[in-house]
């Protein structure tokens, strides 16, 4: 009967009400007004106020008329397909044979497999060119040994590697994740009938995890259509759509054109929404609870050793840009070409001494805008799963808009929102704030909303029953209950705070930069020792948050990452 | 078995309705029924028949569409849960994870604002009334099903609640733990004297536990009664049907001044020993025969006067009783009745033709059932 409920029955305090209003009206306030004022400013001329006559439809037709803007299009969504299958050639193996095989170290690889994940993608980005560039370590190497000559590493082809290696992850963990949770009986039950290894897995396996890939292919299609960083590091004069956001405001201070190709830039994303949504529709699989849950693997020896060597070869090359980062980090005037002379400390020095601002500012931020998410988010996600709103969809999407949208995207639209107009924030600390926290509060969002859903609505009851109040029932039973997801969501949100580019850029200010600012500063003047010195403080803190993280909550990293 | 108590708990022409996407609900259609002070009273019926509904209006957790409820005069139906003072025990317990036995039990007390020593001596004595003294350390995880069961009861009854709810309390057990759970809650109601109001769909538990009983179904109540009342003499088929295991036969009767003949579709006619009251007072002709198995006796060969002609299909060996499963000869439907006899006959085997003797003080005549 609960299921057909509409409505639950009785709210007779002020209380929820009050906290119910005022955080619905921060969703209007923050996400929906900015959004709001984005669409509309993509029809108007720059800087035009709005009136119905100036409406224009001149930002999008530069879709045809520039070649700059049709590039960055075609650029965009070949870099999006690319990274979609080389994130499947990679992930989709490696999670086969960590789930399938018994073959070592799984939990290491699992782990390590994870932490691309984490690292902010355009640290990393710059160590391609240390490598890989004209002058890099191993284009020397290789041009001196074998007379080799690889093509250039900026444009498509580093930034297609980059992302790839920084994403795969996505869909290694899903699949792994369905894999493992998948009925080893239907298996066997294929087996019984006679199916052979390789006609079990193209009948079986493989369409019972396509779910699971389809979903990891949509996340990875839109982080890497949204990403800013690492064609901004590695893109040259190869435009995506993200960076012609950025050369729009930087350069001409036109947020109205950014508008518009912000818009486009979503419309990809939903297209991509979509289709994946039709896909999936028709495969829908309900399996029926088995009580042995275990997967079976494989103690086949070869294939034990081929996943050694795969998933140890992938790690490695996804770790090395953050490595070399650290490696580079403590040498002295060193660029990547031949051997370094020196190891020290002096780039820790030396940007203890003149980026000390950014650090402190980062840190600041990210808690700040972490704590906002958090309470906000645990009372949204409070609200969406217990208040039964016949609306809720709507309550749903809006939180989550600013997870789905490109990070430059959300800076576009609080920059718009709070540059002009009412409330003008522009180059102060708050508009950081609010673009971090609204940015993030989806994750709080999410973890939260699936702890909650494991609460068993008779837990409240059970309280309010014992004579609590709304309140006491709150304080004493649901949101104890909730803890480890509220907790999960902050420090993911925390963690990925601290290595925020795409929607920094669109709203710091000389006043107010971020560890992130400074970092791509140093490498756009080639300064690379302060640079990584920096790059490397930042992995260390992200790190350090998710060890203690992880320590708290008894969970390991890669179960911490599946749930957002 | 009957208690003369005052009525404690009113409820006045209750209905529900729930709005869901598509469509719209009647989970109550006009429920009414008074529960005496003491009693432990049983709401029983089929899922979707509205108990647990009725039950969830009674707390304050569902507002009636329309309808009220008092109790002890005082009317309770705008009143939100907190402010009730009731008990409740919940189908899945609702235990709080992250606290303590002790703390869970002491939750409502300190809702109360009692002082520490009083929560120390009633937890104390309430862990020692379900026989679980000790425990208090524990977190409910590390608990059984039936202790965790024991612990909710006694967080619902520390705090001397007016009225316990229990909604389907046991079933998550196992069959054994659920007899002998349903003895521990009947003693445990009695000792705390509290006016009860339990929900199952298990009539078994329901006939064993209860001091009355209202039987639902779809959104009504059918019939109100003792255990034995509701089992000797249900009101209706749907009542009939639900509780405890019964044959439902087709016929019709054949009034020939005083005396009285049970014509059946087979074409056999039976004279009923002496007038049964209840089918003496049957008003119409046509109508459905209600038979406990126990009513029933099989006797080997087919050709006896004043009886049912069959053939045995299953003998099954029930412990206290066996049940022979016999398939009638009645014209072209096939027609299985149940007959219970106590102890295995000789000359009976399956496949065997007998003959279907009825005794007639348990029989019990219905209107036929309208068909839709």
């Amino acid at each position: 009967m609960r299921g057909v409920s509409g409505r639950r029955g009785l709210s007779f305090e002020p209380i929820p009400v009050l906290v119910m209003g005022l955080t619905l009206a921060i969703l209007v306030l923050f996400i929906i007004f900015p959004l709001g004022k984005v669409v509309l400013g993509s029809f108007l001329p720059k800087d035009a106020p709005f009136a119905l006559k100036s409406l224009t439809l001149d930002n999008f037709s530069q879709f045809f008329s520039s070649r700059l803007y049709r590039g960055a299009f075609v650029n965009t969504l070949v870099v999006g397909l690319l990274c979609v299958l080389f994130s499947c050639l990679l992930g989709i193996p490696m999670a086969w044979f960590l789930a399938k095989t018994e073959m070592p170290g799984k939990t290491i690889f699992l782990s390590l497999g994870t932490l691309p994940l984490i690292l902010p993608p355009f640290i990393g980005a710059y160590s391609w060119v240390l490598l890989f560039g004209r002058q890099g370590m191993i284009t020397q190497a290789l041009k001196h040994a074998f007379g080799l000559k690889l093509p250039d590493i900026y444009g498509a082809p580093g930034v297609i590697v980059a992302m790839t290696l920084s994403y795969f992850p996505f869909v290694f963990l899903l699949t792994y994740g369905a894999l493992l949770s998948a009925d080893p009986h239907i298996e066997e039950s294929a087996e019984i009938m006679g199916a052979s290894r390789f006609r079990l897995m193209r009948t079986v396996t493989l369409p019972l995890v396509i779910p699971a890939i389809l979903a990891a292919a949509l996340t990875v299609f839109i982080r890497a259509v949204g990403n800013f960083g690492v064609p901004a590091m590695l893109g040259g004069n190869y435009y995506v759509l993200p960076t012609l956001i950025y050369f729009q405001v930087t350069g001409y201070f036109d947020l109205n054109a950014a508008g518009a190709i912000s818009l486009v830039n979503v419309a990809l994303v939903g297209v991509a929404i979509f289709l994946s949504q039709r896909l999936t529709a028709n495969r829908s699989y309900v399996t029926i609870g088995s009580t042995t849950q275990a997967a079976r693997s494989s103690g086949s020896r070869l294939l034990k050793w081929a996943g050694v060597a795969f998933c140890s070869l992938v790690i490695l090359v996804s770790l090395l840009p953050h490595i070399t980062v650290i490696f580079t980090s403590f040498t002295e005037g060193w660029a990547g070409m031949g051997l370094p002379k020196r190891f020290s400390l002096a780039n820790y020095a030396r940007v203890f001494e003149m980026a000390r601002a950014p650090i402190l500012n980062s840190l600041l931020l990210s808690a700040v805008a972490t704590a906002a998410a958090s309470v906000v988010g645990t009372l949204l996600a409070y609200i969406s799963v217990r208040r039964a709103l016949r609306f809720r969809w709507v309550l749903d999407l809006t939180v989550m808009l600013p997870f789905i949208l490109p990070g430059i995207i959300v800076g576009v639209a609080i920059l718009t929102g709070f540059s002009s107009g009412p409330v003008v924030l522009s180059g102060t600390l708050a508009i950081l704030i609010i673009g971090y926290f609204i940015r993030r509060m989806p994750y709080v969002f999410r973890s939260t909303t699936a702890s909650l859903a494991q609460i068993d609505r008779a837990m409240e009851d059970a309280s309010a029953v014992t004579g609590a109040s709304w309140t006491h029932t709150f304080r004493r039973v649901t949101l104890p209950l909730m803890a480890p997801g509220i907790l999960a969501g902050a420090v993911i949100s925390f963690s990925t705070l601290m290595g925020e580019l795409s929607t920094t850029v669109m709203l710091y200010s000389a006043r107010w930069k971020t560890i992130t600012v400074a970092i791509m500063e140093y490498l756009f003047s080639s300064t690379i020792g302060p640079a990584y010195a920096l790059g490397t403080i930042l992995i260390v803190l992200v790190l350090a948050a998710i060890l203690l993280a992880n320590k708290i909550l008894g969970r390991s990293m890669a179960q911490m990452f599946r749930m957002v | 078995m009957e208690r003369g108590g005052a009525t404690a708990l009113k409820v006045r022409d209750l209905t529900k309705t729930f709005h869901g996407k598509a469509e719209t609900v009647a989970a109550l259609a006009g429920v009414s029924l008074s529960v005496r002070e003491g009693e432990l009273f049983t709401l029983l019926g089929p899922s979707g028949c509205g108990k647990t509904t009725t039950l969830r209006c009674v707390a304050g957790f569902e507002k009636p569409s329309s309808g009220g409820i008092d109790f002890h005069g005082r009317d309770f139906t705008a009143l939100p849960p907190y402010r009730r003072n009731i008990g409740m025990v919940f189908q899945s317990y609702a235990l709080f994870p992250h606290l303590s036995v002790f703390e869970n039990v002491a939750y409502g007390l300190k809702v109360r604002k009692a002082d520490s020593g009083t929560i120390q001596k009633k937890v104390e004595d309430i862990l020692r009334l379900v026989g679980l003294e000790g425990a208090g350390r524990r977190k409910p995880g590390e608990l059984s099903g039936g202790q965790q069961q024991r612990i909710a009861l006694a967080r619902a009854l520390v705090y001397g609640p007016e009225l316990l709810l229990l909604d389907e309390p046991l079933s998550n057990l196992d069959a054994k733990l659920r007899v002998y759970m349903r003895e521990e809650i009947r003693r445990i109601q009695q000792q705390a004297g509290v006016t009860t109001v339990y929900v199952t769909h298990d009539q078994e538990e329901a006939l064993s536990i209860s001091d009355r009983i209202a039987v639902m179904h779809g959104g009504l109540v059918s019939q109100i009664g003792t255990p034995d009342g509701i089992y000797e003499n249900p009101a209706n088929m749907d009542v009939a049907e639900f509780i405890g295991q019964a044959n439902f036969l087709p016929c019709r009767i054949r009034r020939d001044g005083a005396s009285l003949s049970m014509v059946f579709p087979s074409g056999e006619e039976v004279v009923p020993d002496g007038l049964p009251p209840a089918i003496g007072s049957f008003q119409g002709t046509e109508g459905t025969l209600f038979l406990r198995p126990k009513h029933l006796s099989v006797r080997a060969g087919s050709g006896r006067q004043n009886s049912l002609r069959g053939k045995v299909s299953v003998i099954l060996f029930l412990g206290t009783q066996v049940r022979y499963f016999v398939d009638l000869f009645s014209g072209p439907s096939r027609k299985e009745i149940m007959v219970d006899e106590e102890r295995r006959l000789a000359d009976v085997r399956e496949g065997d033709e007998v003959s279907v003797t009825l005794r007639w003080d348990g029989a019990r005549m219905f209107p036929p059932k309208e068909r839709a």
